[in-house]
């Protein structure tokens, strides 16, 4: 897929900017905190409708603006589609394809795709287990957009059961009545019947990615390391099975039940998963050197580019955020030679000089100054 | 506000009305039979509307939402017990929308009911007019999950 236009209008610090995509390549060049990394964002809204960056999307519209807009043309094999994104102060985002307004966000997802690779990145080695379960719930919703669905009910039911919790933890402590077990009982079942539809797609995503991760991480380690990416649910997945799932779901909440209600909150479920990452058996987060962590994060990030490719049958974009400066030569080189011609990639420099020359030949080279950009 | 001091609930379904038994439980062209429990009184109104169903209603006035204080105290639902099982009803149709809370609350209700008579919820599925191409994941696995055989 190619972006061919993007505009960006009362979007973080721009006003007013109309991008047309050139090259299949683009280079954004220019001093810290003038807005490359924006325009990156302003893509990563139009592929996940999330942004790693931003926690509202008040942080999202111009200062002193009640409300901005993305808008971009995509070039798919299938023709070619308008995406709108309307963010405002208030939270209240409207989504569009093809200048229609859509009834729900989660038919805008899937539409584009995009693989992201930031400095920041190498938290999801480094970071809690909470950092690698955003990761791979984004890379679910681009894969599977009902997943978006599945997460938001999930999390719904969870604020609920946990609602629940608390009410008969503070009502326990003084003389009022006990527990209603059957309302418990219900949302046990809810619970573990959603939460065994995350469980399984995310052990799905993750038997897929883990091999194509393992193969990158052995070509730019020059088979001197072996990657294992291994899920390690919560509740304990012995069997693709809804119905296997959801009773060692039920099982372990029969069991944590009492430190359940004594903490007033919900110990069972994906929301306590983890993804472990090993080199050579050894896990990677405590004792990884830094060059290690550097090839297994993008070791991973080529698995999701591939994967992405696989599944939606057109290579994604790829956004490369101030990371190719990061990179050793060999690394940069490996990364290089897998996008070639054939992921459209933007990439934020704050200099060229990293660069090799043939590549500035064939890239589109953008100068950003405080939320302008010129050609 | 002359409607709104006026207009209270009935005391055996809990729909609004001006009366202390409402029209549609007292119409003895009903089948008495059959109850239809619903969340909300506008629900009763565009079931009215269909005009396709003859049998009585039960309003609960809410889903279960523990973050919103809602219990199924808080609810009409100790008296839709006592209504099913002091009567002989022949089938309870729930007729809840299909949220997490109402899924729940659909759950709950089912359980206490299924004692004392025939228990059915209604389907969920396309839309009328609705081509099957067009229709969402979402939709699509709902109705899916409702299928029924070939009569």
């Amino acid at each position: 897929m190619y972006l061919k236009t993007l505009h960006l209008r009362q979007f973080r610090n721009y006003r007013e900017q109309q991008v047309d995509f050139l090259a299949p390549k683009t280079i954004l060049v220019g001093d810290n905190a003038q807005g490359k990394s924006n325009l990156l964002e302003a893509v990563e809204l139009l592929a996940t409708l999330r942004s790693h960056r931003a926690m509202r999307d008040r942080e999202l519209v111009l200062d002193g603006e009640t409300a901005g807009q993305i808008v971009a043309t995509l070039q798919r094999e299938t023709g070619i589609t308008d995406l709108g994104i309307t963010l405002r102060n208030t939270g209240r985002r409207t989504v569009a394809l093809n200048s229609e307004t859509l009834r729900r966000q989660l038919d805008f997802l899937g539409v584009m795709n995009a693989v992201q690779f930031s400095s920041l990145d190498l938290e999801l080695v480094r970071g809690g287990p909470g950092q690698r379960r955003n990761w791979i719930d984004t890379l679910l919703t681009q894969l599977e957009p009902i997943y978006a669905y599945i997460l938001q009910q999930y999390n719904t039911v969870l604020r609920q059961r946990n609602a629940l919790l608390r009410q008969q933890n503070a009502s326990s402590s003084g003389a009022e009545p006990q527990i209603d077990l059957a309302e418990l009982a219900v949302w046990d079942s809810q619970l573990a019947a959603i939460g065994a539809r995350v469980i399984r797609r995310r052990a799905r995503v993750l038997d897929r990615l883990a091999p194509l991760a393992q193969s990158w991480h052995q070509a730019i380690s020059n088979h001197t390391e072996l990657l294992d990416v291994k899920y390690a649910p919560n509740v304990p997945l012995e069997q693709d099975d809804s119905a296997v799932v959801q009773q060692a779901f039920l099982d372990k909440l029969g069991q944590r039940a009492i430190a359940e209600q004594h903490q007033g909150t919900t110990l069972v479920g994906p929301h306590r998963d983890e993804i472990e990452f090993i080199i050579n058996q050894t896990p990677a987060r405590q004792y990884g050197s830094q060059g290690q962590q550097r090839t297994l994060v993008l070791s991973i990030k080529l698995a999701e580019l591939k994967l992405i490719e696989l599944v939606i049958g057109e290579p994604p974009l790829l956004l490369l955020d101030d990371v190719l400066a990061e990179l050793d030569l060999n690394r940069q080189n490996k990364l290089l030679e897998t996008i070639q011609d054939r992921f459209q990639t933007l990439i934020t420099t704050t200099h060229l000089g990293a660069f090799d020359t043939q590549w500035l030949k064939s890239s589109q080279i953008l100068t950003v100054e405080s939320g302008h950009i010129k050609f | 506000m002359e409607a709104k001091q006026q207009v209270g609930l009935c005391s055996v379904c809990f729909h609004l009305s001006a009366d202390p038994v409402c029209e549609i439980c007292r119409s003895p062209s009903r089948d008495p039979d059959t109850v239809c429990v619903v969340a909300d009184s506008r629900d009763v109104i565009a079931l009215e509307k269909t005009r396709e169903y003859k049998g009585k209603y039960h309003v609960l006035g809410g889903l279960i939402s523990p973050m919103d204080g809602i219990g199924p105290d808080q609810l009409h639902i100790s008296p839709l017990v006592r209504r099913i099982s002091q009567q002989k009803i022949q089938e309870v149709i729930l007729a809840i929308s299909p949220s997490v809370e109402g899924d729940t609350t659909t759950l709950y209700v089912g359980q206490l009911l299924k004692p004392f008579t025939k228990v059915t919820r209604i389907a969920f599925g396309l839309p009328m007019g609705g081509d099957l191409e067009y229709a969402d994941e979402v939709t699509l696995a709902r109705a899916l999950e409702g299928r029924r055989e070939l009569e």
